[in-house]
């Protein structure tokens, strides 16, 4: 623009000229560093297209050992979770071609394509098997051998559904979801792809539980709380003697801050991975540790010793175990209801009073004047 | 006269006060008694209605292998998954041993008469392609595929049936939706009928049919085995020997079902019969599919390598 002469300037069609000529460069310039910024939003590790066909929720049916399977996938809620970064075929190794044959069981403990950052490895779950092959959810014993009714104990799918990512904001308070604050500060240099929101979502999810409390508890129900399990494995009902305690109403009313099946059962500060038997002497709820365990810092920090005289899982119901419990109950039950039930009693005979108001059993022999006469003379007499 | 009618309102209302003690003393009952111990208490949690548990229970304890797997069939159909993420919560159904959230349930289909003794994943045969013909079942009516006019009827036609009621609807318009966790849950079904001269539609399966089955289900007892066989036959006397293949519909030239009438936008239609899933249809009887038309005699991982055999039968493309 400065190479033209001055006197044109005043030109009226010359500057219209040269401002059409100026936005138009700058339109050109904004769509050329577009196109080199601009990289396709990110999809869904699917470039096989295996939704295609497992879009469809029908995708179904029953196999030889009567189990329904299930072969359809929500593509949402799979984008929602650390997992979205993962290609279908990455976990399902077996699948080499559409359409495939009937698909192997994933193996969790594979080393799969993405890098952990810190120690820049192959990244695998294998050290979670490691500890929970340590765990008394291990279907081997301490000496190797198979424990009774192996397949009664849990792999990685029987506690863990897909994962999904439970983002949290702090700017102003606590409350769920991304930041659009947070992850501004992330955009200002992460600009690309996903990248700020999955790092935002990974980080916040994993600095809360993975799970509201009453979902763990639902977890170990699966197992805990089945009437066939608790037989074969000679355990007592603890899903339901735990939900009668202070701790279970909590949950079951939607409290995440008091005390699940995990707070107790897991050494604090290990791996939700590794429940031990309260026999174990490094267990969380062996009889020398469980004041510990109540009174970690999250928990009843000022607690004396006292605390783990505390029983969780009482079986009100069994008066070999815990005849104690067992008949203080009946007591109560017995003086609530005789205390209750000798009042409505007492109400029930006094409306019966109003509606017969001269009904008796006893039917009075007739009195004569005389007779009362006589009577109260012999008394004035006496 | 006036004292008459006030002595019967007073005795009226002394006899419902007694009859409410007599109720409270049936409600005190439970809330004494209620906590019956840590095996009966009321269960907050599971979503399975008590005494649906207590028949289970009462199954488990006499564990038997098939009763087991019948009560656990039972508590299966009534639990649901709730997953609270925060900012949303995902209430599914849960299925056992399945990882991948499916993130929703699916309206049983009451009203197919198939159903009540088939169930609603039948299709077991084809090995290869069971699922997909599952699949289908949750948005085709049995006799869509199951029977065709045995010769050509102009009067044949295809409606929208509700899940619920079995009155026909319009269109749904999940079809239109492009959320993908929508296809095929569309609460209806798509079911063949003809319309009559004064151009009503009626389904295939009418409300007479319906009353018939109905009928036999419930009578059969009283019928021999033989007359059972009999009736089962009568029952399916209009189900075609060889049903509608997967490229009946999903071909360009002449689909089976008049996509547009039954309101899949164009857009989806063109999936359907175009290369995304008829180039599919196509692929997986050239490579993998020899016996495709056969069900039940189709290539399982047990049965010899396929490729090796489509050698055999060049001819499975004709189709």
């Amino acid at each position: 623009m400065g190479v033209l002469p001055n006197k044109m300037l005043h030109h009226a069609t010359q500057r219209q000229a040269e401002a059409f000529a100026a936005v138009l460069a700058v339109f050109l310039v904004i769509f050329m560093l577009g196109a080199l910024i601009w990289t396709p939003p990110a999809q869904a590790e699917d470039e096989l297209n295996c939704v295609l066909c497992h879009k469809f929720r029908g995708l179904s049916r029953i196999d030889e050992n009567g189990r329904f399977r299930l072969f359809y996938i929500n593509e949402n809620l799979f984008m929602k979770g650390p997992h979205k970064r993962i290609m279908c075929m990455d976990c399902h190794r077996d699948i080499k071609k559409i359409p495939h044959d009937p698909a192997k069981k994933v193996t969790c403990t594979v080393e799969c394509h993405l890098t952990e950052p810190s120690g820049k490895q192959k990244f695998s779950h294998a050290p979670v098997k490691k500890v929970l092959d340590a765990s008394v959810h291990s279907k081997y014993d301490k000496d190797g051998n198979l424990k009774d009714y192996p397949e009664d104990y849990p792999s990685c799918k029987n506690c863990h559904e897909q994962p999904l990512y439970r983002p949290l904001s702090f700017f102003k308070g606590e409350s769920s979801g991304i930041s659009r604050r947070g992850l501004s500060r992330c955009k200002t240099c992460h600009q690309t792809g996903d990248f700020a929101e999955d790092f935002y979502s990974h980080v916040t999810s994993r600095l809360q539980k993975t799970r509201e409390s009453k979902e763990i508890v639902e977890v170990c129900a699966k197992c805990h709380g089945d009437p066939a399990f608790q037989k074969r494995h000679d355990l007592d009902n603890v899903v339901e003697s735990y939900k009668d305690t202070f701790h279970g109403k909590a949950v079951s009313f939607g409290s995440n801050e008091t005390a699940d099946c995990l707070d107790c059962h897991v050494v604090y500060g290990e791996s939700v991975h590794s429940v031990e038997s309260h026999k174990e002497p490094t267990a969380s709820t062996h009889k020398n540790n469980i004041a510990a365990t109540c009174r970690n810092e999250e928990c009843h920090f000022k607690a004396g010793e006292g605390i783990a005289s505390y029983q969780v899982h009482t079986n009100y119901n069994d008066a070999e175990k815990n005849p104690m419990q067992y008949y203080m109950l009946k007591f109560f039950q017995g003086l609530m209801a005789a205390v209750l039930y000798f009042f409505v009693i007492v109400i029930f005979l006094e409306l019966l009073r109003r509606l017969f108001p001269n009904f008796c059993f006893i039917k009075e022999k007739p009195t004569d004047a005389n007779s009362v006469l006589k009577n109260s003379s012999s008394e004035k007499g006496a | 006269m006036l004292h008459l009618i006030k002595t019967i309102l007073n005795k009226v209302y002394v006899i419902f006060l007694m009859c409410f003690t007599i109720w409270y003393g049936f409600f005190l009952y439970p809330i004494i008694y209620g906590h019956g111990g840590a095996d009966h208490d009321v269960d907050i949690l599971a979503s399975a209605d008590a005494e649906a548990d207590a028949e289970i229970t009462a199954l488990l304890n006499e564990a038997d292998m098939q009763e087991e797997q019948f009560a656990s069939a039972l508590r299966e159909q009534t639990s649901t998954a709730t997953t609270n993420l925060g900012y949303m919560v995902v209430e599914e159904e849960y299925v056992q041993g399945h990882f991948h959230h499916v993130g929703m349930t699916v309206e049983p289909d009451d009203n197919s008469l198939c159903i009540r003794c088939h169930g609603a994943i039948p299709h077991d045969k084809a090995k290869a392609i069971r699922a997909f013909l599952n699949m289908h079942a949750f948005y085709i009516a049995c006799e869509t595929c199951h029977i065709q006019p045995k010769v050509e009827d102009r009067n044949w036609a295809f409606r929208w049936y509700d899940k619920k009621s079995g009155n026909p609807i319009s269109n749904p318009p999940g079809l239109t939706s492009k959320d993908k966790s929508m296809y095929g849950n569309y609460g209806a079904k798509i079911a063949p009928g003809r319309i009559s001269s004064s151009g009503q539609f009626m389904f295939l399966n009418d409300e007479k049919e319906r009353a018939f089955v109905e009928k036999y289900l419930k009578e059969k007892d009283r019928l021999g085995s033989t007359q059972q066989s009999k009736m089962k036959k009568v029952i399916h006397r209009r189900i075609d020997e060889k049903p509608l293949m997967c490229d009946g519909c999903h071909n360009e030239d002449k689909p089976y079902l008049p996509f547009d009438d039954l309101g899949y936008p164009n857009r989806r239609k063109q999936d359907l019969v175009g290369t995304e899933v008829a180039g599919m249809v196509a692929k997986y009887q050239e490579f993998y599919m020899p016996k495709f038309l056969l069900p039940g005699k189709g290539w399982s991982a047990d049965t010899p390598n396929p490729a090796e055999e489509k050698t055999e039968e060049p001819g499975h493309n004709a189709l």
